[in-house]
């Protein structure tokens, strides 16, 4: 379980997120929704490290990882696939996931991978590919898979749908949800698409200029007409 | 024709240390996408501790040695000096210190080994293979030089390719945030690029000086040469680096050759204007063998 | 006073005076001080010069170049080619090689830098230094690839232009005492490499002289043809002219202290001994060099006290450091540094308000190549001499250490810089001196140093020396600025 307790962040005057207090529970998918500019993005870097909290905590089971750096956050178990093709282009889709775990015993790397290629075999498939001729969809699974072979405990999944089309976001997030009840993993899921979000979701919390507007069952927030409104403009 | 393939034949080698010095330049660019104009600086100090191992020692392995370690270790110390305008962002002032620390390796050198260019002793033979009848204008030198740079490409390659810690580096390399959101301890991928890098310009500078002798400025031509292979491989290519860093030495023997040598830093500037004009990323710059 | 300095007309009469009243400081200095100082003020004036354009390159423009060396060899081969060359040339009618030697070796600078910088434009950084590390690594390439005319690695001697006349000190209270022109050694101490090779060409020259091998075979048949004819025209000339055709002169020209230092003429080339002298000058040069200087309007003292080469090098090497520094100051605080300065920050939102970022850095570059190429006139004339051993790759890094220890962004950086680029090899020759340590260790102390103070004020203090005071200052009136202005 992750877990935050009044996070703030700010970029020199602008507060991009106030004092947040977050639960993504093992075994489902928690999903993240708001407008461009609430601070989804912020809080994605922030958890995997990457951005340095002014105050509060991040823990995870407990531990607190608040201000780790990047490279150690992603060992003790919470891996991040950051917003647009987080794929190392140069690489081969080898590489690209054999990257994700360098550090872990070869054993543990290869289950790793076996489950991935088990999730998405059409990586299996093109395994020695260079990771620059495969589709968009196909690398948002690579991507996936990369983080994956760090064997997480907690797996944040920042815009994944973001310039691929609704049929492939659909099956990947599918897989997802999956892959969160099977392994018992904590999934954070970061959408501006809220209702293909909120529909694999367990849990749905609104983010408005930094804050949390509102967070409940998945199904609720969906129906709740006045707050897709205000805050997530269909 | 003879001329002509004789002055190719006499090219390689000096391509061969061309070649090493540029492959020096893209490691370091690949890591923190800077050039370090100090780093045949680094090469020419190394060179200097090598002929004080020979000479004491007589052992040329030895100095080899010795020369390829402690460029590691200056490769990490320049890092630390250097590496901090970059991560502010100083990109000037990132250029200016490489330069800086070339002027005090420079003048480091002069104050403990003296101005004067001294020699420095072949452990083989260094005049011409007599075979078929005639005398032809590789030695057995030349050989070990190529032989040693051929060693060094090969084992660069497979380090990169073939272990973890060679792609931890590409990633670092092409993609830091990624890299380091898959657990690769990045700072650490970009000081061993500079220990690398370090490493395989000392053992150009060890190689050539047999050929050239060795005073604090005498590699000044040799950092542009390489500068000049490196750009027209593309900074990022180990594979266009050796490829035009040979190539370049071809150029350089067949322009000495057919004119005098000291037209070569001419043809040298020339290639560089053109192909900065024509195409600035280089010829390998953004496709092709870059993930070598 | 403030609103005085808003309106860009006032501003420049603002500079005007500023400057103006530093070069009167100046000259009042030189007269008053030993010669052997007057030598390094020449020196520094003379970095000075040059390094108003590393500020402008480097500094407001951001581009890292090498090349600034190479431009001053462009700037000194050009003065010395059309002062060798040429017969007296008249300029608005008057009779002044020297000056129509500066105004080409500046149009030589330009020429080349707007090559270059076209070039570097589209560069970025590390590519634009690289390739001007090309530049200043080929340049004694290019000097050998044309024997004939650039002499080569042994460079040129030149026909320093002294007022033949002799050389004229203000002195404090407003008078004007001239010089009679005459020994010439060239006496100065730049960086231990430079002193030694120029000499060593020098030598050389000499000796091929005598053995009548010369490849400049023109040159030798004039030396001898001349060797008669001259003496008695020098004579002559000394005889002849004296007050009356100077002060008529005087009369005429007068009011520019320009006239004083670049005057074109000579009795001078006491180095090149009698055998060298031939070069031109004597007879026509010598109408024009009565005219013998004297700005201040003051009288002419005569000929008798002895003319002192340095006093006459500091003179000169300050006039041009002053009209450049007026210049620079004018761009500098002007548009056209903001548009400098716009562009190294951001040139894509500079784009966007309309500036050209490639037309920008251009004019960077063939500003700071104009005031390299006339540093470089200044320093051949200081030398005697040009050749590719003093205009090298160390000449270059000399000019971006200086910049970066003064102050990469300021003027008076600029002035610090060089200030640092004389002195400190002079204290390490002292300290040298007193501890007795050898030879190895004095030649390189002073590169040893600049090197690692660059390291240190790149990793430490970026704004250089007046960076850091500026931001010192500031922090006591209690604003945090940036130290990079």
């Amino acid at each position: 379980m992750l877990h935050t307790e009044d996070l703030s962040v700010s970029y020199g005057a602008v507060q991009a997120l106030k004092s947040m207090n977050l639960t993504v529970p093992r075994g489902e998918v928690t999903a993240v929704i708001g407008a461009n500019g609430a601070g989804k993005s912020t809080l994605m870097r922030t958890l995997a490290g990457l951005v340095r909290p002014q105050t509060g905590q991040v823990l995870l089971d407990g531990v607190s990882i608040t201000g780790k750096k990047p490279e150690d956050i992603v060992r003790m178990g919470v891996a991040l696939v950051p917003e647009g093709r987080s794929t190392i282009p140069e690489l081969s889709l080898e590489e690209n996931l054999r990257l994700g775990g360098l550090w872990r015993d070869k054993a543990g790397r290869l289950e790793s991978q076996q489950k991935v290629f088990d999730l998405f075999p059409i990586l299996a498939e093109r395994k020695n590919m260079r990771a620059d001729t495969l589709s968009g969809g196909e690398r948002q699974q690579l991507a996936i898979g990369r983080a994956l072979m760090s064997d997480p405990r907690c797996l944040l999944l920042d815009e994944p749908s973001l310039g691929l089309a609704p049929l492939i976001v659909t099956q990947i997030l599918e897989l997802v949800s999956t892959l969160a009840k099977e392994t018992n993993i904590a999934i954070l899921l970061v959408e501006q698409n809220a209702v293909t979000a909120l529909r694999v979701a367990t849990t749905g919390v609104v983010l408005n200029l930094g804050e949390v507007v509102k967070s409940g069952p998945a199904q609720e927030i969906s129906s709740d007409e006045e707050l897709r409104h205000a805050y997530l403009g269909y | 024709m003879t001329n002509f393939v004789d002055y190719l034949l006499g090219g390689f080698s000096n391509g061969a240390v061309i070649a090493l010095m540029a492959l020096a330049i893209v490691l370091v660019w690949r890591s923190t996408r800077m050039v370090n104009f100090a780093q045949v600086g680094q090469a020419m100090f190394t060179t200097y501790v090598a002929l004080t191992i020979q000479q004491s020692t007589g052992s040329w392995i030895l100095a080899l040695v010795v020369a390829m370690a402690a460029g590691l270790v200056l490769g990490i110390v320049v890092f630390f000096l250097v590496i901090r305008p970059v991560k502010n962002s100083d990109s000037t002032g990132a250029i200016i210190a490489t330069f800086g620390v070339l002027i005090a390796l420079q003048a480091g050198a002069g104050m403990i080994w003296g101005g004067d260019p001294q020699g420095f002793l072949t452990p083989v033979d260094n005049s011409g293979i007599e075979f078929a009848g005639r005398i032809w204008p590789i030695s057995l030198y030349d050989v070990l030089v190529l032989v040693v740079t051929a060693a060094l490409v090969i084992g660069l390659t497979l380090l990169f390719t073939k272990t973890n810690l060679g792609l931890s580096m590409r990633a670092a390399a092409f993609n830091p945030e990624v890299a380091r959101l898959s657990g690769v301890r990045v700072n650490r991928m970009l000081i061993t690029g500079w220990a690398i890098a370090g490493a395989t310009g000392a053992v150009g500078g060890v190689l050539i000086a047999p050929v050239s002798t060795i005073s604090p400025n005498s590699f000044d031509i040799l950092l542009v040469f390489a500068f000049t292979a490196a750009v027209i491989g593309g900074l990022d290519s180990l594979i266009g680096a050796v490829t035009f860093g040979i190539g370049t030495g071809l150029v350089i023997s067949l322009v000495s050759g057919y004119s005098d040598s000291g037209n070569a830093p001419i043809v040298a500037l020339i290639l560089l204007a053109l192909n900065l004009l024509l195409k600035p990323d280089g010829v390998f710059g953004h496709h092709g063998a870059r993930s070598v | 006073m403030k609103t005085l300095r808003s309106f860009p007309g006032n501003r420049i009469i603002w500079h005007a005076i500023i400057v103006g009243v530093v070069w009167l400081l100046l000259l009042l200095l030189n007269n008053n001080i030993d010669p052997l100082y007057s030598s390094y003020l020449a020196l520094v004036a003379m970095y000075a010069t040059a390094m108003f354009g590393m500020t402008i390159l480097v500094g407001l423009s951001g581009q890292v170049s090498l090349g600034n060396g190479a431009l001053m060899a462009v700037g000194g081969y050009v003065f010395a080619l059309t002062s060798m060359n040429w017969q007296t040339v008249p300029f608005f009618g008057w009779e002044w090689n020297a000056i129509w030697s500066m105004v080409f070796a500046g149009l030589g600078g330009v020429l080349i830098g707007g090559i270059i910088g076209g070039l570097a434009a589209r560069l970025k950084g590390p590519y634009l230094a690289g390739l001007t590390l090309g530049v200043a690594v080929g340049v004694p390439a290019i000097t050998n690839r044309f024997p004939e005319l650039l002499g080569g690695e042994n460079g040129l001697m030149l026909t320093v232009p002294y007022p033949a006349g002799g050389y004229a000190a203000i002195d404090a209270g407003g008078e004007v005492a001239t010089d009679e022109g005459g020994d010439a050694a060239v006496d100065i101490e730049t960086d231990a490499g430079a002193t030694g090779e120029d000499q060593q060409y020098a030598e050389l020259d000499l000796s091929e002289f005598d053995q009548g091998t010369d490849p400049l075979a023109e040159e030798d048949l004039l030396t001898e043809d001349d060797l008669l004819t001259e003496d008695d025209l020098l004579t002559e000339d000394d005889l002849l002219t004296e007050d009356d055709l100077l002060t008529e002169d005087d009369l005429l020209t007068e009011d520019d202290l320009l006239t004083e230092e670049d005057f074109g003429a000579g009795g001078d080339l006491g180095i090149d001994e009698n055998v060298v002298d031939p070069t031109e000058d004597p007879g026509v040069d010598g109408a024009g060099l009565d005219g013998t200087d004297i700005a201040g309007g003051g009288f002419i003292d005569g000929f008798d006290s002895e003319f002192i080469i340095e006093r006459w090098q500091a003179s000169m090497a300050i006039a041009v450091a002053c009209i450049v520094a007026f210049a620079a100051l004018n761009l500098v605080r002007g548009r056209q540094g903001r548009v400098w300065k716009a562009v190294r920050d951001d040139p894509v939102a500079a784009a966007v308000v309309g500036i050209s970022p490639s037309g920008s850095k251009v004019s960077a570059f063939v500003v700071s190549s104009l005031f390299a190429a006339l540093a470089g006139a200044v320093f051949a004339q200081i030398l005697s001499f040009i050749g590719p051993g003093a205009f090298g790759l160390g000449l270059s890094l000399s000019l971006l250490v200086g910049i970066v220890l003064g102050g990469r962004a300021s003027l008076l950086g600029a002035i610090i810089g060089a200030l640092l680029l004389v002195w400190l090899p002079e204290l390490v020759d002292g300290l040298s001196g007193e501890r007795g340590w050898p030879e190895q260790i004095t030649n390189n102390a002073p590169n040893l140093l600049y090197g690692l103070l660059v390291v240190a004020v790149v990793l430490l203090a970026p704004g250089g020396i007046t960076g850091t005071f500026k931001s010192w200052i500031d922090k006591a009136k209690g604003r945090g600025r940036a130290t990079l202005s």
